[in-house]
This record gives structure tokens, sequence and C-alpha cells, in this order.
């Protein structure tokens, strides 16, 4: 049962991700298609060579053609691989010719160390902070998590970013304070340890886990009011348990489930979710590498680097919903 | 840098002395406050000494130490590091302490020799280049450098059989050049096809690759062979260590290098997000130096553990009156007395001095004032004079009407001038000359496009009125590529189509002789006539502005020092400079 | 055959009466959840805000007139970063520019951009989500599908992709980086999370015994979506809408401050940010201010958003 349902999502996935493709290649083919790489206002670059180099890129063959380069590899087709999405080749970069897959596969542990940290960071402290505000409700700490919330979603994460730095990182130095670095994911000089890891990463991860913290206390709370006033919390306390052991052996426990939904939501966003984050910290994820890349018209890398991420969407959406048909078993027979 | 730092009131005081004494503009400015002040401190007398040798050579009064490392910040990442297929300012930085060159040139730019033994020996006829190699010359892996290794390296760029490769100087090797031949294992000669004076600037100047590990490449796989990566086998002051995709590029001391190794065992290239996190990073001593915007200079000269240093370049900004004939501007702008009214309604001191916070210096010709083709008097000239532009456009005919735009036989004075977006001084630019010439009845309207749009209008489309851009001039005063005819036709960068065959004359003369003098007079002669026609005229000319922290020594001052020639793929300063910390 | 008018309109508006029941009036569901939002006071005031934000934005132009004496545009090279004083309430920018003018300016943008894009995106995904699930089958498959390739492209992304290609010739016009462009390019990118909303809801709607009544008199497809699923859908519609008007002016305020919205000489509060951000040395209000601006404008909608979901959320009965 659970291999069909599983088999039929996987099958599902495949004409989303063609589709993406189609959309992305697209777009970015809308445009006229002029930049060539090098074309700065150098004198001497003449008309024939932009023809040539233009050739030498492949720019200049029929769309469609392009896009069976993009997605098969070579014309005719044949049956080892000779590039394109299918053997895995997401094609080279129009400014430097490296392979797509490369820049990739180099930043994505970046991306993934930011986000998976920002949501341990998230986590770690909704919990709490939703808890007290159920079990004090209504109190003064209570109405000022509340309000601390509704500022966390509507704050600017970039304006919040930029004052941070400001503050932890110019300010502190030029106070003789300890500061926290700038930007950035080590120290370009001996740097790397986990420590010297852990400094750049505190200020990127706080800002993204920021909006988190905001939804996921609220959340908590909401969520942990609700159990509390549950029956079996009422028959436990009539039976004589603890107020201790009712909260945090029944309630939160059980409260804290709806909250695992939420968190399995933010998977698919794994890797897109940190890209304005990593733009002002200078982290060299590939949110990053997007608008670096998409500012200097670098279109076969920006293309490549939005179908793969789309790819792994489309992963973490099936494995979302694998883990619901697994977790429900409802879900398997729909 | 406050009171309270001061030893004693008395102390403050003669340290004002020593700056009223010691010339502000000159010493203080290339050090900072601050660093004069520390060095006042730590013993006046031996430092002003050092500043008068500061004119003539490296300062020497603090003993240079071995070891450490020196970053960079930059905020592009570099592309290549094959010096054949460089194109933007960042790969050739490092592709410059990769792999040392035929010549390279001075910090006021006057060439050098520096693979090569001597200067180029040039014929009578001026039509051949004789370079001999020296002979203590070496590759990383010890064998030396040869002519062959020479000859391939321009084949790459000239050669037919190397048309494959996708370098951008292959258009000028082939117009000028006729053949390259290696006469001996140290000696190469360079024939041209005619006289052409700027040669030895413009083409000898790129990184040469040993042909041990070239030569057998196919003319397709030099595009992407990993060695545009991941040089292994250089010749430059620093070897390649690594390079961290969009992060940073470390360079390691070249111990056997020819000139003898350099102090700093590391350099780093660091690569972050905008310019904004340069000056955060210098004021940290996350990064040692990095290149600063204007508006970071009083910030960053401020701060007691950096230097800031300026200088002029060859770097300009300036705008084009579109007047090819098939522009809807072109009768409007026909006219001199348009194109010279609306110069003089500009303040472009004003502008230096807001946009470019004072970094700039207001054009008075089209070469730069450090070239040794500049005429100073050139004439006329342009100082902010709406007054004289009001009358000007008075007597041309267009008359303001009601709506307060001038107008001649129905047409508005009304155009858009077009930037590329990103670059805020150029928006900016914009809108204070949109504003003064609103003062003057002209209408103008910013509109900002991408940069290969704003290429792709300059060099082939054409259908702008306006455009605003930045350039730069080589070491060479050439001017051919803005304005010579024949860069009028697509793909040149005479996009507003200045024609005049006695400015074509001119500029050929003046590469067709290698007499300097000769050539000073032709290059006099173009300036005066480009500023009376003022086609395009150059708004300022900038500056390079460096902030340099403290710990790092032996980068300035010198022929060799960081200055206009000396600041990218040149870094002549490279073997003196040392961290005083050593770390 | 005819449509009977009489039938259907009696079909729709037959009122439920219980006899001798000592009820209150029955309300309609709107009356019902107007009441409740005008109940709650924290949605009022911040509505309230929202709504003199939203006046002061159209009445920019009076501003200049009226208030600071001097246009958002007018440079004044030697006055730059000048501090707050009574020519100048806020101070100026690097232009010499009145900071105040520029940030009533600037709220053009930002809100209109907020409502614009969520009344587009209501549009295109309503009217996507309606048809998906009205029609079923091949219909529903095709754009459902269609929905789920547009949710697999991160938002980020996409508009990255989108706006970096921006001025872009299509056709006869040219997509410029003005302020309606981006609420189109905002909203084409967002509409599906509301289709796929929509969609589900109609899906439960469809088979009611009203709606199969209806439909057996014979009224049209066309009438059966617009009179009788659409304000059955609105409910959804209004509560994703009404926490939409934040979210779109954070997004719009992230894409100026990444350089890839609205470019200069406009005013956007997100691009005055990226200006401020080279001259924090030389004026630290230019850093705040546009900032602060854009927390009250968000703040605003997402309280009275809540509120307005917490009043009309049918869920919440």
């Amino acid at each position: 049962m659970l291999a069909r349902y599983v088999v039929r999502r996987a099958v599902a996935s495949i004409p989303v991700v063609f589709g993406v493709t189609l959309i992305t290649f697209t777009l970015l083919h809308a445009t006229s298609g002029a930049f060539v790489p090098g074309l700065e206002l150098n004198p001497n670059l003449r008309p024939a060579d932009i023809i040539r180099i233009r050739n030498n890129l492949g720019l200049n063959d029929p769309l469609p053609l392009q896009y069976w380069h993009w997605i098969a590899g070579a014309w005719p087709p044949s049956f080892h691989c000779s590039g394109g999405l299918i053997c895995g080749d997401f094609g080279r970069s129009l400014v430097d010719g490296s392979p797509v897959r490369d820049h990739i596969l180099e930043r994505l542990p970046n991306t993934l160390e930011l986000t998976i940290t920002a949501i341990l960071l998230g986590v770690l402290i909704s919990i709490p902070l939703g808890v007290v505000g159920a079990l004090r409700r209504g109190s003064v700490i209570d109405n000022f998590f509340t309000f601390l919330s509704v500022a966390g979603v509507s704050i600017p994460s970039f304006w919040l970013a930029l004052l941070l730095i400001l503050l932890f990182s110019v300010s502190f130095h030029a106070w003789g304070l300890p500061w926290l670095p700038s930007g950035g994911a080590v120290n370009s000089f001996e740097g790397g340890d986990p420590i010297d890891r852990l400094t750049h990463l505190i200020l990127p991860a706080s800002c993204l886990a920021f909006v988190y913290i905001a939804i996921w206390s609220r959340f908590t709370r909401s969520s942990m009011l609700e159990t509390l006033s549950q029956d079996y919390v009422r028959t436990a306390r009539a039976k004589g348990m603890s107020e201790r052991r009712v909260t945090y052996l029944h309630a939160l426990r059980n409260s804290l489930v709806p909250l695992v939904t939420l968190i399995g939501l933010e998977l698919p966003g794994l890797v897109s979710g940190g890209a304005i984050i990593e733009i002002v910290f200078s982290w060299p994820g590939v949110g990053r590498l997007a608008l670096e890349r998409a500012l200097q018209y670098d279109y076969t890398m920006v293309l490549g680097l939005t179908t793969f991420i789309a790819l792994l969407v489309v992963i973490g959406n099936l494995l979302a919903d694998v883990l619901y048909g697994l977790l429900d078993p409802r879900i398997r027979y729909a | 840098m406050s009171r309270e730092e001061a030893p004693g009131e008395e102390g403050f005081r003669e340290f004002e002395d020593f700056l009223k004494h010691w010339s502000r503009r000159d010493f203080v400015k290339r050090m900072g406050i601050g660093a004069a002040y520390t060095a006042f401190l730590a013993g006046g007398v031996e430092f002003m000494e050092a500043c008068a040798n500061a004119g003539t050579g490296n300062p020497t009064t603090v003993t240079p130490k071995k070891g450490g490392h020196l970053t960079e910040g930059t905020i592009s990442d570099i592309k290549t590091l094959n010096p054949v297929l460089t194109s933007d300012t960042a790969s050739s930085e490092i592709v410059g302490l990769l792999y040392d060159s035929l010549l390279n040139l001075t910090a006021n730019g006057d060439l050098r020799p520096l693979l090569a033994k001597a200067l180029p020996q040039t014929s009578s006829d001026g039509l051949t280049y004789t370079v001999t190699l020296r002979d203590n010359i070496k590759w990383t892996d010890g064998s030396p450098i040869t002519a062959d290794d020479v000859k391939m390296t321009y084949d790459f760029m000239f050669d037919p059989q190397y048309k494959d490769v996708n370098s951008p100087r292959r258009g000028d090797l082939e117009q000028y050049v006729k053949s390259i031949t290696v006469k001996d294992a140290k000696t190469i000669v360079f024939t041209l096809k005619s006289v052409y004076a700027p040669f030895a600037v413009n083409q000898l100047q790129y990184g040469i690759l040993p042909k041990k590990l070239w030569g057998s490449l196919a003319p397709k796989e030099v595009n992407t062979t990993d060695m545009n990566t991941g040089p292994t086998v250089t010749s430059g002051v620093f070897k390649f260590q690594k390079w961290d995709k969009g992060q940073q590029v470390t360079l390691a001391r070249n111990d056997g290098y020819w000139q003898g190794a350099p102090y700093l065992d590391t350099f780093i290239y660091k690569v972050v997000a905008d310019s904004v996190a340069i000056g955060n990073q210098l004021k940290t001593g996350e990064i040692d130096y990095g290149q600063i915007d204007p508006s970071q200079f009083s910030d960053l000269s401020a701060q007691s553990s950096l230097s800031v240093v300026t200088f002029p370049v060859a770097i300009f900004t300036f705008y084009a009156y579109n007047q090819n004939s098939t522009a809807k501007v072109a009768q409007m702008f026909s006219d001199k007395a348009v194109r010279q009214a609306l110069l003089y309604a500009l303040d472009r001191q004003g502008m230096a001095d807001a946009l470019y916070f004072k970094q700039a210096v207001v054009a008075t010709s089209s070469m730069p004032p450090i070239s040794w083709a500049y005429n100073k008097d050139a004439k006329p000239q342009y100082p902010h004079d709406p007054a004289k532009a009001n009358s000007m456009l008075d007597a041309a005919g267009w008359a303001k009407g009601s709506d307060g735009i001038r107008a001649k036989g129905g047409q508005k004075l009304s155009f858009t001038m077009i930037t590329n977006a990103g670059n805020k001084v150029r928006e900016n630019s914009l809108v204070a000359m949109q504003d003064a010439w609103k003062q003057i009845g002209v209408d103008a309207t910013p509109k900002l496009i991408t940069f290969p749009q704003l290429v792709a209008q300059i060099t082939n489309d054409r259908s702008y009125d306006v455009f605003l851009v930045g350039f730069s001039w080589s070491a060479e005063p050439d001017q051919s590529a803005l304005w010579h005819s024949r860069n009028t036709a697509p793909g040149g960068f005479n996009g507003f189509s200045y024609k005049s065959s006695a400015m074509d004359k001119i500029l050929d003369d003046a590469v067709a002789t290698l007499d300097q003098n000769k050539r000073k007079q032709l290059y006099f002669q173009m300036q005066d006539i480009l500023n009376d026609e003022v086609p395009a005229p150059i708004l300022v000319f900038n500056k390079g502005i460096w902030g340099i922290n403290k710990r790092v020594q032996g980068m300035t001052g010198g022929d060799f020092g960081l200055g206009t020639y000396t600041q990218f793929q040149n870094k002549a300063w490279m073997r003196t400079t040392f961290v005083s910390d050593g770390k | 055959m005819a449509v009977d008018q009489t039938a259907l309109t009696q079909l729709e508006g037959t009122p439920v009466q219980y006899e001798g029941a000592l009820a209150r009036p029955a309300q309609s569901y709107w009356s019902e959840s107007w009441e409740r939002l005008r109940g709650s006071r924290f949605g009022m005031f911040f509505g309230g805000i929202l709504v003199l934000l939203a006046l002061i934005a159209i009445a920019a132009p009076l501003v200049p007139i009226f208030v600071t004496h001097v246009q958002p545009t007018s440079v004044n090279l030697s006055g730059s970063f000048g501090s707050f004083s009574s020519a100048h309430l806020l101070g100026t920018d690097e232009l010499g520019r009145d900071t105040f003018t520029r940030l009533v300016y600037a709220a053009r943008v930002s809100l209109g951009v907020g409502f614009l894009a969520v009344a587009l995106y209501l549009l295109i995904g309503g009217t996507v989500g309606i048809t998906a699930g009205f029609y079923g089958g091949v219909t529903d498959d095709l754009l459902m599908r269609f929905v789920d390739i547009l949710l697999a492209i991160p938002t980020i992304y996409l508009l990255i992709l989108i706006t970096s290609m921006l001025p872009l010739p299509v056709g006869p016009i040219i997509i410029k980086h003005d302020a309606i462009s981006l609420s189109v390019i905002i909203a084409i990118t967002v509409w599906g999370g509301v289709a796929r909303l929509v969609r589900g809801e109609v899906l439960s709607v469809k088979n009611r015994d009203f709606m199969l009544a209806t439909r057996s008199i014979g009224a049209s497809n066309l009438r059966l979506m617009a009179r009788h699923l659409l304000p059955n859908v609105l409910p959804v519609m209004i509560v994703a809408a009404s926490l939409g008007v934040g979210q779109i002016i954070l997004t719009e305020a992230a894409l100026d401050f990444i350089g890839l919205g609205v470019q200069p000489p406009t005013a956007s509060w997100g691009n005055m940010l990226l200006n401020a951000q080279s001259y924090f040395y030389h004026s630290t209000s230019l850093v705040i201010l546009p900032g602060v601006c854009i927390v009250v404008a968000v703040l605003s909608a997402n309280i009275f958003g809540n509120a307005v979901r917490d009043a009309f959320d049918p869920r919440l009965k």
C-alpha cells in the first residue's frame, strides 16, 4: 500500500520537474540574450569577436535546440550520457564556463548549515516561549510575548540584519567589546575551526530564526492551551498527578505534535529559505549565488540553480507526503 | 582621534604645529590623520625623514618582517585564472600575481621591463619590436621561461589555428600584428603591419603561460581546462593554493621567485557582499586592505587602525549626446551651442563634492591630468555658469515656453538620459543633471537600464538620447576608442557618432609615430578640438581610494607603490609589502 | 429551455423561519462578521493606522505644497545629510533631498504594491481555483498541475529571475521596474497558494444541496460560479488576503533592497534603505526611518489582518 502510494506520488512529480525547467528556460530566454560575458567597456572587442564567442557558447542555436541541449545533451540523442539535465549536468556558467553543478554542490552545505541551525534555534526558543505564554496566559509576560510575535513578523529581515551587523559587529568592535564578524562563513585566514564557524553563524542564523520564533511560539502557545483544556488532562489532575507532571509529561508532549507538522512544512523550503539573509551577510550559500549571478546575467547558472532548487523542493514535498502517509493511514487511500 | 588620546595639552599643540609644518594635503591625506599622530608620537624626527624619503623610495625606517598573511577585500569574485581569457578586473588582479608578463608599469605609468631584460628594441621603421628575456627567470617547477612560452601564449590570442580560444584580445592583435617569431631561446620578435605607438603598453603586459603544460592543448581545451581554475605551474610572486568559489582565492609565497621571494607567506583575495561590507571589514580587521567608495572616505580616515590613500586614476564618468543621423535628438544636438550650453549649466564641482564626496576631479579635457599628453591649457573651459547657458540657448533660438521648457520650431528641448541601475553614483549623477537642466528650461528624464542593455545601446542599438557611463584609459594616451569615426561601426564605442576627418587624422598620425614630442603636440590639438566640440563631455576623473590597515607596510610610496597604474593587475609593490606583526 | 427566474430568486432568498422561536433576527454572515470585527479594539485601531497611511500616501502630492515646500526630487548638492530642522523635518539625504517628502512618496509605492498585488493574486488565484474546482476532471488536473509547478519554484528565486531581466520588451510594451509592473510580477508569483485554497473550498461547497438544486433549475455554469460559489469561497479568500498585505509589503521592500525592485530616482522604503546603508556614517536617521515606516505599515496590516481573519473565518464559528 505504502509503496504504491509513494510510487504514485513520485510519478506525479516528474511532469512538475519538467514543467519547472520549461518555465525557467522560457523566462530566461525571453530576453534578447544579447549579453556575452566579458563585454564590459573593453575597447578591444570587435563584432566578429562577439559572434565567435556566442557561437562557441551555443547561444546562436535555435531555441528548441538549446532546450534539448539543456535537457538531454547533444543532438542527435545517444544512449550514453553526453550531458543535459538527465545526466545530472546542470549546464555551464556563461561567465566563466565552470559547471553549474560544482558551484551548487560547493554552496549547498553552507545553506543547509544556516537553515538547519535557524530551525533548531527556532525550536529551542519557541517552545519555552510558547509554554510560558500558555501557562501564564493573560499575564504581562504573555502579552509581551504576544506583542513580540506580532512585531517579529512585521520587521523586514534585511533591516534587522543591517541593524544587527551595525550593532554587534561594527559598534561592538569600536567600543572594544568582543565583536561578531559581519559576514562570510569563516575567517579568510586560518579559519574553519568549529568556534570560528560558530561565531560567523550566530548573527545570520539568529536573523533567520527570528521569524520562525515569532510564528512557532504563538503556535506552541495555542496548541498548549488547547491540550491543557482536554479531558484527559483534567482526568490526570483529578487523579492527583502533580501540576508539573501534568504539564510536561502530558500536555507538552501532545501539543508538540502539531508543531512538528509546522516544522515539516519548512522541509521543502530548507534550501531556499535564507536567500535574503545570505545576501546581507555574504553567506556563501546558493541563495546568494543566485542573486550574484542574476546580477551578472549569467543566465545558464541561474537557470541551472533554479531548476536544482525546484527539484529539491519537489523531493522535499515527496518526502513530506511519504511522512504523512506513514503517520496518517487515511491519506494513503485517498 | 580625540583629545583624550593626547599625552598632554602640550603634546597636542605640538602635533598641530607638526601638521601645519608638513603639508596637510600631501602627507596627511595619504597616511591619514591617525597615522600621522601615531607616527608623531612614535618619533617625529625619524618619521619626518622617512616622509622625505617617501617621494623617492619606499619608506625604509621600519625593518621588514618575514611571514604573515595579507587579505584584500573585493566585491567581485574572479572568473578565470587564464591570462589569455581574462576580461574583468578581479581575474586580472590574481593573474597578475601568478603569471609575470614581459613588461609592466610604474605607479605613474612608465613602462618597465619585467620578464624582459630591457624595454623592447624597436627597429628604425618602428615596425619590429625585439624583446629579450632575462636569464634568471623561471617557472615554479624550476624550468626556465623561454621565448617559446611567450610565442605560445600570444599564439592563443593571435594565431588562426587557435581561433576557438575565447580571447578578447584577438581583435586588436589581428589588426596590428603581422607576425610573432622566436629568434632564439631568449628572444622574440613582434612584427607589426604598421607603426602603432600604443603597442608596447597595450599588448606586452599579458601574463605568459608555460608551453610545457599548455602547448599540447587543443584550442577548445584552452577554454575549459582545469588549469583555468587551478593553475599548477606559474611564474609570479605568489603561487596558487586554492580557490573557494564565491569566497576567496588563497595564494602562497613563491620562494623561487626570480626577483626574490616576497615577505608574506600568504595572500588572500576575499569576496565580500558590497562596498559597505568592505568598510565594515576594514574596521573590524577582517580584511587588511581594499578599494573603498568615496562616501566612506571620511569615516575610514577617522579610524585609528586604518590609513586611507588616494591618488588620481584614468577612470572617468562621461555623458554623450546622440548624434546618429537616425536619432530623434540628432537635430537638437547638432548645434554646438546647445551642447556647450548644457555643459555650462552643470555644476560639476558640486557633483564632485556631493556625489564623490570631494574624491573626484572635474575634467578639464578628455585627457587625465596624470598623462604625459595632458594639456592643462585646453580651451574652452566650462565652469558652472547657468547664466551663460541660458543666454546661449536664447541666442540659439530655444525660447522658454509657458511650461518653462525651451522649444524651437515646435520641438521641445526634452530628452531621456540612460545609465545602468545599481551604480549609485551614476544614478545620482543623472538626478543632479536633471535638476541642473531643469533650472535652464531643459527637460531631461533619467531612465535606468541593465548594464548589458546599456552596452548594447552604446555599441549597437543607439536609439538613446543621452547616455551616462564610466570608462577608463590605459597608460597610453590614444583615445581612438571613443573619438575615431571607424568606431562608429556596430560594436564600437563611438556610439554617439562623432565623425570628424580632422580628428581621425590626428588620432591616426598620433599612433603612427614613436616620437613622443610629436605625439604630444597632436594630442594637445585633439584636446582643444574636443573641448570646443564637446560631443561627449567628461564630468569628472575619479580617484583611486584605498583603505589599508596600519599593520601593512611597504605597500605605498616610491615608483612601484600602490598608485594609479599599480592598483589591480600590476601589484608591483607586493614584493616589498609586509605585515608589521608578522601574522 | 428558459430559466425560470422567479423560482431561482425564491430559492436563493428563502429565509429560514421557525415558528415561535425566540431568536434574535437572523443575521447574514457578512453583517455578523463585520460586527465582530468592529468589536476588536486592537484590530480597529491598527486598521485606522493603515487607513491613515493609505490616505497620506494618496495625498502625497499635497505634502510638498502644504507641508515641506520641496519636491521629492529637488536636489541640493550642498545640503546633503542635513539634520532635522524646520526646513527639513526629518533631514536630507545624500543629494540634499528632503527625507520626509521622500518617505511619504515611498509610502505610495510600498502600500500601492501591497494592496494591488493582493487584489491581483486574489483575482487570478480565485478565478483559477473556482474554475478548477467547479469543472473538475481534466481541467482541474491541468490547472492544479500548473499550480504545482509554480509552487515548486521558491518565490524569491522566481522573483530574482524575473526582475533581473527587466527592463524587458514583451511585444509592444516594455516591462520596467515600476510599482505596477512589480505588483503584477509578485501577484503572478504567489497566486498558486490561493488557487489551491479556493479549489479546496469549492470542492466542499460544490456538492451541497443548494448547489445541486440551483443547477437542476438550469442555471448556467457562469451564474453558478459567480453568484453561488464565489460568495461561499470569499471568506477563505479574505482570510488569505488578510495577512497577505503585510507579507507583500515585506517582499517588495526586500526586492528593492537587493536592487531588483523599484529603481531610483523613484523612492520606496526598501531602496531608501539600500542607499542609506552606504551612508551610515554620514546619517543614522536614513537607516532607521524607512525601516520604522515599513514596520509600522506591516504591523498595522498584520494586526488588522488578524482581526479580519478572526472575524471572518467561517471555521472559527
